[in-house]
């Protein structure tokens, strides 16, 4: 069987049922209507989804780049202070962030696809419902329930099909969001188990410990040197000493 | 013929194409079967270029059933081989 048939098949069989469950012509159109209505709902919930778990991944990213920041900050101070070693470590630290960083960039941009293509398909068959309200009505109208029988079954099945398709797309949005979720999560839990380095360094592993250490004398150096020049330890630099 | 891009819509494919469109069908199986990915996304493209290039999209509002409906642009080859076996893409 080749591709194009079993794909073919995947996507009706999804709504077939649709047809099966209701008595006569104009309860199936009732039927259909509703169920259509209850999926529009469902590829909007399955938005908003989208847009939180993007939201997760940019407030992540951000605490990310804060890290990136802080390390690259404890870096310079640990070669001012001529500890090589310690500047090299939070360089370590600095790019293992920085490859994170760029793993979340990537998702998001991912996301914002996914994002986009469930509103497009959200729209189109919002597009298809409001057609097929109007032809429904025509049908009840115009028709014996017989005919309405022959009438109803192509559109309804292209519709059904319709349905098939967007249901197919927000399931697939669905599980790229739950493994991006499921990856972020076990960055997240790792971190808190201490497998994973902390690289705010707020986790007291001795590198951070030291690194601390040294930015808060690095401080306490640069507040004494101020209180020499005759300045306030405040970070108003413009009150240069007079001469 | 009536075609469906899932997530895109639906074309009208003069039946001139339906061979070409088995064809390429074929080569897909094929490449599924050996497991080769870079076979697989050139020949997918070719068979959505196809449909693309030569069919045109149906309007919005009209509600017919497709004669073909292709795989889904963004399909991998992990999920076309799933396709084959156990339930396909769409468990109940």
């Amino acid at each position: 069987m080749g591709v194009l048939s079993r794909m073919s098949t995947i996507v009706k069989s999804k709504m077939n049922r649709l047809l099966d469950s209701a008595e006569n012509p104009n309860e199936q159109l009732d039927y259909a209507y509703d169920e259509q209505r209850k999926m529009l709902q469902n590829v909007k919930r399955g938005i908003v989804e989208m847009v939180t778990a993007k939201r997760r991944l940019q407030l992540q990213a951000e605490k990310v780049k804060t890290n990136i920041a802080t390390v690259d900050n404890q870096a310079r101070q640990a070669l001012a202070a001529g500890r090589e070693d310690l500047a090299r470590m939070a360089l370590q630290r600095k790019q293992a962030a920085m490859i994170e960083l760029d793993g979340l960039d990537a998702q998001i941009t991912q996301l914002e696809g996914e994002q986009e293509k469930l509103t497009q398909s959200e729209q189109r068959l919002a597009q298809k419902v409001e057609a097929f309200k109007s032809k429904k009505e025509i049908i009840k109208a115009q028709y014996s329930a017989a005919q309405a029988q022959v009438r109803i079954g192509s559109a309804l099945n292209g519709l059904s099909e319709e349905m098939g398709d967007v249901q197919l797309s927000v399931e697939r949005a669905e599980a790229k969001t739950e493994t991006m979720r499921a990856k972020a999560g076990a960055i997240d839990e790792l971190a808190d188990l201490g497998v994973l380095d902390d690289v705010s360094g707020t986790s007291s592993d001795p590198l951070s410990k030291e690194l601390a250490e040294l930015t808060a004398s690095q401080n306490v150096e640069d507040e004494l040197a101020a209180l020499r020049a005759g300045l306030p330890p405040a970070d108003d630099k413009r009150a240069l000493p007079g001469g | 013929m009536i075609v469906r891009i899932p997530s895109e819509g639906q074309y009208n494919l003069p039946g001139a194409f339906i061979d070409d469109l088995n064809d390429v069908d074929n080569k897909l199986v094929e490449a599924v079967e050996l497991e080769d990915e870079p076979q697989f996304e050139k020949l997918l493209k070719e068979m959505l270029d196809l449909v693309r290039n030569n069919g045109t999209l149906l309007p919005v509002d009209e509600l017919v059933e497709s004669d073909l409906v292709l795989p889904e642009p963004d399909i991998t080859l992990i999920e076309a081989e799933e396709m084959f076996v156990g339930e396909g893409l769409l468990p109940d």
